[in-house]
């Protein structure tokens, strides 16, 4: 009994005088100190309370190591997410876990900050290739380009320091940074910028049609100066360089497959492009096994700078599938989702804790395409009989809350809207009186108009239920008809089969009104997807042909805001709303520019990883 | 009839059903309305963009002269190049169709072993509970497509209970064992890597699974009702009178030939996972071939469609070949017949 007794006053003052050190060191010291494990602790919270930083937990790990090589009442620690209560650790002072953690090789793949974004497959990552959603946002990713688009619709430097226009607005001439280097270690040069141009011209293919018609020729006039000269006068030239991305001429060339349908460049690295890339940007490609994902890994050597908690690594999971998404959202597997969602899988997804959902405006408007040569929508009293009796508040309520209607034919966040555009709204008797003027007004049952919408957008119908509720109303007669994709293509390549109305979401090429306006009205684009008006006027074309050849910002501008009234008094589609896109992120750990309103307004550019930060989680 | 005379009239025949296939394929595939190389190359492509593809896929050429170049090239395994992966489709088949394989091969195990066992049980124990409960589960089974199956096994082990790995083949960052045959787990063993191995297997057990439950289910009901049929039969009332213990008839004298319809119905189910697991590969991001066929369609991707109806062709066949010879191994009077029926 005694001896018991005795053992157990021993144990009691022996863990007592253990703790004592602990105790004593609490108070800050300059000397380091030793810590007992208590039941709760981690090392990240240790850390935040003597180090001042939850990160600097590596140099406790480090400390308490090398005191157990000398002293093995220290604890070992061979996994950081696991301490045991009652370990004794060693905490350095703030100046050694400072050198400790500096001279600690990178953090090991389990620390890695990853950033995993679904998308629609395929992902082409070959700049002469790929054009869509996915495409542009690995691009981006992978490759500089001359200047960089900023959120105001503009651009900035990025490996042109400088540029100059010659008067004749034909003669581009940039000047490029010094040392920028491939992801191969080799430099890139004005020489690699023309033949990036001269490849995407030659292929044609994904995002050649921005500079198709437009550039002559590029030619490096120096390892530094790089020139463009143009058919024509373009406004848009300058923004235009954003889908210039620029390639290793040296390594495309080199993995050339001969033969190919290019002659003597073969397949022109098409091939080799696919899975590879040859670019200098602020990632760089891992793994990509196709129809899987494409893994990208930082560029320590990027000429840029990376925010501070960017990913170290981007895996575009090529899924959009619900359940897929959902689960992988709970397991924080995926940090941002694609933009296909729809609004029920995002209410469930933005209900998840730690989740929210990001919208925010891109260059996308939905409209009514009014076709103005066929009876009876060929009287203007009669589209805008159409345009006051449409409940525009009733189909913004449809979409996802933040959406708004759209003020004229461009997106408010395109350079050179013009926010004091008319704008139609709800009004039956402005309607009615709109229609008493018109030819067809007593003959409205043998005119029944005939609006087509597209069934692979499902959610397009709802607004073509309402817009055959709201004629009904002023009493014209409005039949729907969901027709697939490439069956509207072919019809609105022919003015006799274009029907009166078709729904369609169409998007700029970059952030401009022009380049919207020109796709939408210029008689160019009349028999393409991007038209149903078939307004076929001159004077309109040769208005937006002088707008798009204007140089002067400021003057191009104006010009743009002219043309939005005009288009307007032809009331020639009903403006529907600017898109937002939507995406469920983990708000709780991720920090997305895009989702606090600083948003570029070009596809792809919002999944500019570089600006995307990775908090701990 | 021997075996080996058995096996080469019926890849005789083959080759015929084989051609058969590919022309109505060819010409299903071409008559599709839309442009594929427009589709292709996308909206905003230059006409003289999509004049050069069509020029370079002769889809320019009248129909049977298109055939001719298909066939000629297809007879050097050379399919042509795919529109949307943008390479040659007999590289996306090479890295493809070993997914789906793998995947089909797991599910076909799970369909047979566990079919036969639980039709089996069921069998032996006819009207007790157990063979409601495994009748129950067969009409669920039967009637529940494969991927409200994958979706609620994702959802459940998954998202809920957090247990299994939900996507692709391997965990990322596991660096994949030499390809010698495709399926990752074959190369792993192969390899002696089984850290990958047993990666491999724990992301195929739930999409294999869902694949499987519906010829599980179908496999359980055909071999209950065979066996129960067989147990009327008057040479196992005889052998009951001789008081040969019920285990040995069950596994003797009833299994044997009731395994018959079982073989042939179990040899088409697992040839239709192959094409059939679109929505499986796509719930779990499983690269396989039936998703890439899927895609194909939906792009119009021509010689990626011909190529895959027809690797599923081949695999029908083959597989109807397999069954064809087991059945004849499990009932002597078909392999005795002599040059009767197929």
């Amino acid at each position: 009994m005694k001896v018991r007794r005795w053992t157990i006053i021993v144990t009691v003052l022996a863990i007592v005088v253990m703790m004592l050190p602990a105790a004593a060191g609490a108070a800050p010291s300059n000397q380091g100190q030793s810590y007992t494990v208590q039941k709760d602790d981690s090392l990240w919270l240790i850390a935040e309370k003597y180090l001042g930083s939850g990160a600097a937990f590596m140099a406790i790990v480090q400390a308490t190591n090398a005191k157990h090589a000398e002293d093995s009442s220290f604890a070992e620690i061979t996994d950081a997410s696991l301490i045991q209560p009652g370990w004794k650790l060693w905490i350095p002072t703030k100046e050694e876990a400072e050198s400790l953690l500096a001279a600690l090789p990178p953090a090991p793949a389990a620390g890695k900050r990853a950033l995993n974004i679904t998308f629609a497959w395929p992902t082409y990552i070959d700049p002469a290739v790929g054009s869509d959603f996915s495409s542009t946002s690995a691009l981006c990713n992978l490759y500089d380009t001359l200047v960089f688009p900023n959120t105001k619709g503009g651009v900035d430097p990025h490996l042109a320091e400088s540029w100059e226009v010659s008067d004749d607005g034909l003669t581009w001439t940039f000047h490029l940074k010094k040392g920028v280097k491939f992801h191969n270690g080799s430099e890139l040069t004005a020489s690699d910028v023309a033949f990036s141009m001269n490849r995407l011209l030659e292929i044609g293919e994904g995002l050649a049609y921005v500079f198709l018609g437009t550039v002559e020729s590029a030619t490096a006039l120096d390892d530094y100066t790089v020139q463009f000269k143009l058919t024509k006068p373009s406004g848009l030239f300058l923004i235009s360089l954003i889908r210039l991305y620029v390639l290793d001429e040296e390594e495309v060339m080199a993995n050339v497959v001969t033969p190919g349908p290019y002659g003597d460049k073969g397949d022109y690295g098409k091939e080799y492009l696919l899975t590879h890339d040859a670019g200098s940007g602020p990632y760089k490609v891992k793994e990509f096994p196709l129809e899987e994902y494409l893994l990208m890994e930082k560029n320590p050597d990027w000429f840029g700078t990376f925010a501070p908690n960017a990913p170290d690594e981007v895996r575009f999971i090529a899924t959009t599938e619900t359940a897929t998404v959902r689960t992988l959202m709970s397991r924080q597997e995926l940090e941002i989702t694609d933009q296909w969602q729809t609004i029920e899988a995002l209410e469930a997804l933005d209900a998840m804790e730690g989740v929210d959902v990001a919208a925010f405006p891109v260059l996308t408007e939905f409209y009514l395409m009014i076709h103005t040569k066929k009876p009876p929508t060929d009287d203007i009293h009669f589209r805008r009989a159409m345009a006051y009796a449409f409940d525009y508040d009733a189909a913004v309520a449809l979409e996802w809350p933040g959406t708004k209607q759209s003020r004229g034919p461009v997106p408010a966040i395109t350079a050179g809207h013009n926010p004091d555009v008319f704008v139609f709204q709800r009004d039956l008797e402005k309607a009615k009186a709109e229609l008493a003027q018109s030819p067809y007004a007593d003959k409205l049952d043998e005119y029944p108009v005939e609006y087509h919408w597209i069934t692979e957008v499902p959610a397009e119908e709802k607004f073509a239920l309402l817009f055959q509720a709201n004629m009904a109303e002023i009493g014209i007669k409005v039949d729907i008809v969901g027709t697939p994709w490439m069956s509207v293509v072919e019809e609105m390549a022919s003015q006799e089969q274009s029907p009166h109305i078709v729904s369609i979401y169409v998007s700029a090429d970059f952030p401009e009104a022009g380049s919207l306006l020109k796709v939408r009205y210029h008689s160019d684009a009349a028999a393409t997807w991007s038209q149903n008006e078939w307004l076929l006027d001159p004077d309109l074309d040769a208005k937006i042909d002088d707008a798009l050849a204007t140089v002067n910002q400021d003057e191009r501008y104006a010009k743009y805001r002219e043309l939005q009234d005009y288009i307007v008094n032809l009331c020639p589609s009903l403006f529907l709303y600017d898109q937002v896109q939507k995406h469920a992120y983990q708000s709780a750990y991720v920090d997305w520019p895009a989702a606090k309103g600083e948003v570029i307004p070009v596809m792809g550019y919002n999944m500019y990883a570089p600006v995307i930060q990775i908090l701990p989680h | 009839m021997k075996l080996i005379t058995f096996i080469t009239r019926r890849i005789i025949h083959s080759v015929f059903v084989l051609f058969g296939l590919s022309i109505v394929i060819f010409v299903i595939s071409r008559v599709m309305p839309g442009d594929p190389a427009r589709m292709a190359v996308g909206a905003r492509a230059p006409q003289w963009v999509v004049d050069n593809l069509r020029e370079q896929m002769h889809l320019n050429e009248p129909l049977y002269v298109q055939y001719y170049y298909w066939l000629r090239d297809a007879l050097h395994g050379d399919f042509g190049i795919s529109l949307v992966t943008r390479r040659q489709v007999a590289d996306d088949i090479k890295e493809f169709f070993p997914a789906t394989f793998e995947l089909a091969l797991f599910a076909g195990v799970i369909m047979g072993g566990a079919g036969i066992f639980l039709g089996t049980v069921s069998a032996r124990h006819k009207d007790k509970w157990i063979d409601n409960f495994v009748r129950v589960i067969s009409y669920l089974g039967v009637v529940t497509p494969a991927f409200v199956f994958a979706i609620l096994f994702l959802l459940l082990f998954g998202m809920t209970l957090n247990w299994m790995p939900t996507m692709g083949r391997i965990s990322a960052g596991l660096s994949r064992p030499p390809v010698v045959t495709g399926l990752i787990t074959v190369d792993a063993l192969l390899a002696g890597d089984f850290a990958t191995l047993l990666d491999a297997l724990w992301h195929l057990i739930l999409p294999a699974l869902a694949l499987a439950m519906g010829g599980m289910a179908q496999e359980a009901r055909i071999t209950r009702s065979t066996m129960s049929d067989n147990l009327t039969k008057d040479y196992i009332a005889s052998e009951r009178s001789l008081g040969i213990p019920e285990k040995v008839i069950m596994r003797k004298f009833l299994l044997k030939p009731s395994l018959i319809p079982t073989v042939s119905i179990l040899g088409l189910d697992f040839a239709a996972t192959l094409s059939n697991a679109f929505l499986v590969e796509l719930i779990f991001n499983w690269p396989g071939i039936s998703r890439y066929g899927i895609n194909a369609m939906l792009r119009k991707d021509l010689n990626a469609i011909a190529a895959v109806i027809l690797i599923l062709g081949v695999v029908f066949i083959v597989v109807n070949i397999l069954v064809d010879i087991v059945v004849a191994q499990l009932d002597p009077r078909i392999r005795l017949a002599p040059g009767r029926g197929e």
